[in-house]
């Protein structure tokens, strides 16, 4: 594990401080949320399909499970850092509090390439994963779903192997699992379809109409692409798409003023969203530089695939239309840019509410899974736009109310439900 | 209309401040449209003061617009589910697996999440928009209790109510519709609109105490009444019993006062509603497909248990032969309404004439509106009016004069002096007829169905048609007449009544039969044993036939048909060669 110049859980610890400040939480208070309460570090042994052993380092992080079992993603990434795992656990455990999920905060992953791995070898991998992890895993207690690089294969192996260990079928041990084998209808698309909730409010509070309304989006995978098609269906237009581009090696993006067509680029993406750029061009886009989606002319930008995309650096470059930044990605807008996004009176929604469908599903897909009893798509779409929308509509009128940012806002009550959670288990 | 002219639906249903929104940024239709636009017209226009005691307004509802319903035809494919040949079931089949369009099923979700009372879904059709062609019953209208303590079987069965009344825009029966009012396949749209039923709650009953259908101006005129002081239907329960032809109390605005014409209290009995339709409330058998899953034919004798016959019923005295208003001696009951119309509890029938001008007024033309009233068990709750419905009525434009003498000219096959429209029918070869001496009235739904054979056939080769017959078409009792759908004698361009002895039969003035007969103007001749009227029956028989059943018969002429209707004097003649 290294520590990255770019330190994201310096990031989230901040904006925590922030909140705490706000709400003037005492400090045994702070001691216990400023850190997970358990970061478990450790080695998976795998059998290569060379015969080789290669020994894989792996973490799990549970932030706080004072409001219920911690839920939280495994990523397969190369870059995985305990910081950035740290991160994502303290933000997991803000977004379900916020959304009044009765669910904790973990993250965890394994530091390896999924791209350079054999299917056998990913299998052994995530069943290694879960037996080193299995005592502190389970429905009760630790929710696995996936996260970059992983998959609901991925989570049907973990499954699976969890269910060898713990001797009998237990489809809420992980969510995100393949539709039919204990997997929730909606759940792919829920990631990206939140965040255009949580745009169509914002849109709504500056008093604009979807119709109207131009967006770029950044990444064009699993979460980027529902965002584009529900943006779509709502009425706006999306006229530019940044994606990584494995033949480059960097990222470009792909503009059509009129609009892109959502199933024609998708057409000539790989299966991660990685878009070919010569097909691109052949069929009318303009392939621009990587970062050109922030200067777009457009009222919503949507960083949907790393964090740290805006910074004080680039956020100048950001076009005076636009309005409303959606955090997609977690951690995407430094807090330095942050800082001059507010005072240019664009709404930054954090990344905790905007890209919190995926985690509503996880919760209704474990619902489902706990009754063995699975939900129409229409209706799980639904309580997902309900819940969202609920959930937008209280940050955002506390945000008018304490003229505060919508992160702040946010922050305040997700952290207020946790540290009361905390107090009423008797913890501080 | 477009559906800016209606707030967003903002995830309150009993929004004082909105009662009524949209989901969706599309068409409203028809209904949507009738009623956000006399919205204002009731608030501004009607003076309550005419009427104390009942406060009227629009029931809050939720107009789901056509955009969503081209959304779920689109994403759902089903544009290819819905071809002539495939069955009314399977084209429902087809959209209740669809799945309702993403951006709006949040809407709908949080309605279903704070809305715990009955619902109605009713189709708000494009094509009703131009309101000089409106589909009055043609779509399905779908209740439901929405009773269920979870929210999620609430969410279920209202998607599964609105798919079903998007289904029906392809249903056989508008279909047919559609064709002989010239509509292009295709041209129609869907909104749909969902709205709180106007009741009160009985033990598993749901129900109002009164439903109206109203209209400004009267086809059928009965004794010294005029066609411009109209007619008003009602009916304890739902208004299905009187749109479907089922029965109810009619009567003039003018003269509250006056029945039907009866021979006597033993054939009124007969004629007047015996049975009530209501929301089931309790549990029933899963049939999502039936327009009717969520309702239930309830007797008079339940209207009893509930209490809800002393505003509307009138005990039968047999020992004096007379009728007593109210509920309070023993005897049969008879739902003439006379505690409301004779005797005035509340001030109804002002509050008709009250809606029936301020709506006139509104849209410049004759019109036809429906309603429901609770009447609350506190003596000094007010009763509620909902007002649920507004329909401009077609009527056909130009004089055609027809004269006394014209009824017996030369020529004459059908003279009739009691004629429904007004116009001309030309080019009529084709004369379908119930043969006088082959007429049983315990086979007419069998001659329904070999009228309907004929009609479909005629329809496909663009052939218009006479009808004639026996009793009343499109009536829902088959000892009453023909009880044909109005989809299968669509291709009609003249229909005649005849009447025998043993088939007399009141109008069902609001029905959708006699709604969709006038709006397409099809001429509608009513002969009796009396005076001018006849039918050439030797005439008739004389012709070669086409097609011969038991009960039918079908000629082709070699001169055409002629049928006029002259509408101020109500006189008709149907002349041949």
């Amino acid at each position: 594990m290294t520590r990255r110049p770019f330190n994201l859980f310096s990031v989230a610890r901040g904006q925590f401080e922030r909140a705490a400040d706000l709400i003037g939480l005492e400090q045994t208070d702070r001691d216990l949320l400023t850190e997970p309460m358990r970061q478990v570090i450790f080695r998976v042994p795998v059998r290569m399909d060379d015969g080789k052993v290669r020994i894989f380092g792996a973490f799990r992080v549970i932030h706080n499970d004072a409001r219920g079992p911690a839920n939280g993603g495994v990523r397969f990434h190369p870059s995985g850092t305990l910081d950035l795992i740290c991160a994502q656990a303290m933000w997991m455990t803000w977004r379900c509090a916020l959304l009044g999920v009765p669910l904790g905060g973990a993250a965890g992953g394994v530091a390896c390439d999924p791209h350079g791995l054999s299917a056998g070898e990913q299998e052994r991998l995530c069943r290694g994963w879960v037996r080193a992890n299995a005592r502190d895993l389970g429905p009760d207690v630790d929710i696995p779903e996936p996260d970059l690089g992983t998959n609901p294969q991925h989570m049907l192996w973990m499954l699976d192997e969890y269910e060898v260990i713990s001797r009998g079928r237990r489809p809420g041990f992980a969510t995100g699992k393949p539709v039919g084998m204990g997997g929730s209808l909606g759940r792919r698309e829920a990631a990206g379809y939140g965040i255009v909730i949580a745009v169509r409010e914002a849109l709504k509070a500056a008093g604009m109409r979807a119709e109207d309304a131009r967006a770029a989006v950044q990444g064009f995978g699993t979460v980027g692409q529902p965002a584009v098609s529900l943006f779509q269906e709502i009425g706006g237009t999306v006229t530019c798409v940044a994606s990584w581009s494995p033949s480059e090696g960097h990222s470009l993006c792909f503009r059509k003023k009129d609009g892109v067509i959502l199933e024609e680029l998708a057409g000539v993406a790989d299966r991660f969203g990685n878009v070919d750029p010569r097909g691109a061009e052949k069929l009318g886009y303009e392939v621009l530089p990587g970062e050109a989606w922030l200067a777009q002319d457009v009222d919503v930008l949507i960083p949907a695939a790393l964090d740290n995309q805006v910074t004080a650096e680039n956020v100048a470059n950001i076009g005076p239309r636009v309005r409303i930044v959606a955090e997609g990605a977690d951690g995407a807008v430094a807090p330095a840019a942050d800082e001059v996004l507010g005072k240019r009176g664009v709404a930054v929604i954090p990344s905790f509410l905007a890209n919190a469908g995926g985690v509503t599903c996880s919760y209704f897909e474990q619902v489902q899974s706990s009754m063995n009893y699975f939900w129409e798509r229409d209706e799980v779409l639904g309580k997902l736009d309900v819940q969202l929308t609920g959930t937008f509509a209280a940050v955002s009128e506390l945000a008018k109310k304490r003229s505060w940012s919508l992160r702040d806002a946010a922050h305040v009550i997700a952290v207020s439900r946790v540290a009361e959670a905390c107090h009423a288990r008797g913890w501080v | 209309m477009k559906s800016w002219d209606l707030p967003r639906f903002e995830r309150d249903f009993f929004s004082p401040e909105q009662p009524l929104t949209r989901i969706g940024d599309g068409e409203l239709g028809g209904k949507a449209q009738g009623l956000v636009f006399m919205r204002r017209s009731i608030e501004e226009g009607l003076d309550c003061r005419d009427f104390p005691g009942i406060d009227v307004a629009i029931p809050f509802l939720a107009a789901i617009t056509t955009d969503v319903f081209e959304c779920f035809m689109q994403d759902n494919n089903l544009e290819g589910a819905v071809g002539a040949h495939v069955s009314d079931e399977e084209i429902a089949r087809a959209f209740l697996k669809g799945e309702f369009p993403t951006p709006f099923v949040g809407d709908l979700r949080a309605l279903a999440a704070q809305v715990r009372t009955p619902l109605a879904v009713r189709s708000s059709s494009l094509l009703e928009d131009s309101m000089a062609r409106p589909f009055a019953g043609v779509y399905m209208t779908k209740m439901i209790p929405n009773n269920r303590l979870d929210a999620d079987t609430r969410f279920r069965k209202l998607v599964e109510a609105i798919k079903l009344v998007w289904a029906s825009t392809f249903f056989q029966k508008a279909r047919t519709y559609r064709m002989v009012a010239g509509v292009k396949e295709g041209e129609e749209r869907m909104a749909v609109v969902v709205q709180e039923v106007v009741g009160l709650r009985h033990e598993q009953r749901y129900y109002p105490n009164v439903s109206g259908v109203a209209r400004s101006i009267n086809y059928y005129p009965s004794g010294g009444a005029r066609p411009d002081e109209g007619v008003v239907q009602l009916a304890l329960g739902l208004g299905r019993t009187i749109v479907d032809g089922e029965g109810g109390w009619t009567y003039s605005p003018a003269h509250p006062k006056s029945p039907p014409p009866f021979n006597d209290l033993g054939e009124l009995l007969k004629i007047t509603q015996t049975q009530f339709w209501a929301v089931n409330m309790g549990p029933a058998r899963y049939d999502p497909v039936r327009e009717t899953e969520h309702m239930v034919r309830a007797s008079l004798a339940d209207a009893e248990t509930d209490d809800t016959l002393r505003f509307v019923a009138s005990t039968f005295d047999p020992h004096a032969n007379r009728l007593v208003a109210g509920v309070t001696a023993k005897g049969p009951r008879l739902l003439d309404f006379s505690p409301l119309l004779r005797y005035n509890q509340i001030p109804l029938n002002a509050m008709v004439r009250g809606l029936l001008g301020a709506c006139e007024a509104a849209l410049g033309d004759p019109v036809e509106i429906e309603f429901a009233v609770t009447i609350g068990r506190a003596a000094e709750a007010p009763a509620r009016c909902g007002f649920l419905q507004v329909r401009r009525l077609a009527v056909a434009e130009g004089r055609c004069d027809v004269g006394e003498e014209d009824l017996a000219g030369e020529n004459v096959l059908v003279a009739s002096e009691s004629a429904l429209g007004n116009g001309e029918a030309q080019d009529i070869f084709d004369v379908v007829y119930v043969r006088p001496e082959g007429f049983d009235p315990r086979a007419t739904p069998q001659v329904a169905l070999e009228v309907s054979q004929i009609n479909e056939r005629l329809v496909d080769e663009g052939r218009p048609y006479l009808l004639i017959g026996f009793g009343r078409w499109g009536t829902s009792d088959p000892w009453g007449g023909v009880p044909v759908l109005f989809s299968q004698v669509s291709g009609a361009r003249a229909i005649v009544e005849a009447q025998l002895p043993q088939l007399r039969t009141e109008l069902s003035q609001g029905s959708h039969f006699f709604h969709n007969l006038t709006n397409l103007r099809v001429l509608y001749l009513s002969v009796c044993e009396s005076g001018a009227d006849l039918v050439d029956w030797g005439w008739l028989n004389g012709q070669p036939a086409l097609a011969e059943t038991g009960s039918l018969r079908h000629v082709r002429l070699a001169a055409p048909l002629r049928a006029r209707v002259d509408g101020r004097t109500g006189r008709g003649v149907v002349i041949h060669g």
